[in-house]
């Protein structure tokens, strides 16, 4: 799927084809996929659809007349269901692309993308046994894992949620970039070193610019 | 494209199966939903021909009211003739009963220079309100409804745009 080439500059393209390739990674590096919120749309949805169709079903072969009384019961059933549907996919669902977990850290992703604007949004929620669950938005431009002619490469787009997302780069190790996890990780006493040594302003922002030009080395 | 179907995982697939499902059904359950509130089994209906006019013209779209069965002449209903499935739309000229006899109503067109009895059912003299009328309209749109004429009147328009909207489903994701 992923080798299939895509339009560029259509931007549900890329959602999709990043979406899928966001679950086929985590499921390959051993992510356990958790469906039940799916599970529960499907389930939801298909009984509203079949509400509408015994409602046909009995339309067609006794008529109105027979069956008025029944079919108000039906289109309230189905505007029931169909309301849950819509709130489900609106306010819990929200654009989930993977809900799974491996040794006992929780992964959920949903992602969104804005009108006109080629960047992939990703909302994380992680949490484990120990720690509440903690959400982080991240994001990135298409560009980084699109060639032009649009061809997905997988390479750099599992570099970048290996890095940004702990649980996933505590699983694949080799994808995770040093630098960028070490920005990610909770103020160490090393930073409080620094902190309590008073350093001048001077080297500080020399120290910053040092570390974003061997990045951007890494990223050329 | 097909490649890229074939590609979804199971639950996707289903997913995607669902939306056009919902498309369908939803679509089916509002007219249900307005058939059951205005207790009509066909709450809108097309004027197919100009026996009404100049009130009503050929292509225009009108919205039916069933409840409250006490009809005055006057009010323009909708009925079908019995032993044929076709919606009349006809002004109510005279009426009889009502009350606790059952209400039995005569029609005419505002175009026609004669009453209803030509049209309605051999050894039939009156409409009987309860099992006849399918309800009185309460409003109307001009011309909207052209294009189920045109529909019906070239069939080959209604496979042309069933192809087309298939196409368009099976083609597009989001």
């Amino acid at each position: 799927m992923a080798e299939t080439k895509i339009s560029p500059y259509s931007l549900p393209d890329l959602k999709n084809t990043t979406d899928d390739a966001l679950g086929n990674y985590l499921r390959g590096i051993g992510f356990k996929q958790d469906n039940t919120k799916t599970d529960v749309k499907l389930v939801v949805g298909y009984t509203a659809v079949a509400i509408a169709g015994a409602t046909f079903v009995a339309d067609y072969k006794l008529g109105w007349e027979a069956t008025k009384g029944w079919t108000a019961v039906a289109v309230a059933a189905y505007a029931i269901l169909n309301g849950f549907f819509t709130y489900w996919l609106w306010f819990v669902e929200k654009g989930l692309v993977f809900e799974g977990s491996k040794d006992g850290k929780r992964v959920s992703i949903q992602s969104k993308t804005n009108k006109h604007d080629p960047t992939y949004y990703l909302d994380v929620t992680t949490s484990s046994s120990s720690s509440t669950p903690s959400t982080r938005q991240i994001k990135t431009p298409f560009t980084t894992w699109f060639t032009a002619d649009g061809y997905f490469v997988a390479k750099p787009f599992q570099q970048w949620i290996a890095s940004s997302i702990e649980a996933v780069g505590d699983v694949d190790q080799k994808s995770a970039l040093r630098d960028e996890r070490d920005e990610l990780a909770a103020p160490g006493p090393q930073t409080k070193l620094t902190a309590s040594a008073s350093l001048g302003e001077t080297q500080d922002v020399a120290e910053t610019t040092s570390k974003s030009s061997k990045k951007a080395k890494k990223r050329g | 494209m097909l490649s890229a179907i074939a590609g979804l995982q199971p639950r996707q697939l289903a997913a995607q199966v669902l939306n056009f499902a919902l498309v369908l059904s939803t679509a089916f359950m509002l007219w249900k939903g307005l058939s059951v509130a205005t207790d009509s089994s066909s709450p809108i209906v097309v004027v197919l021909s100009g026996s009404m006019e100049p009130a009503f013209q050929r292509g225009d779209l009108l919205f039916l009211w069933n409840r409250g069965a006490e009809t005055q002449v006057g009010e323009v209903v909708v009925y079908n003739v019995r032993g044929k499935d076709i919606p009349i739309v006809h002004r109510v000229i005279r009426k009889f009963g009502g009350g606790s006899a059952p209400l039995q109503l005569l029609t005419k067109g505002d175009n026609n220079a004669a009453d209803d009895t030509e049209l309605y059912a051999r050894g039939q003299n009156f409409l009987d309100r309860e099992k006849d009328v399918v309800g009185s309209v309460l409003g109307y749109v001009p011309f909207v409804g052209y294009v189920t004429i045109l529909l019906s009147e070239y069939p080959w328009l209604k496979t042309a745009m069933l192809g087309f909207m298939a196409l368009t489903v099976v083609l597009q994701r989001e």
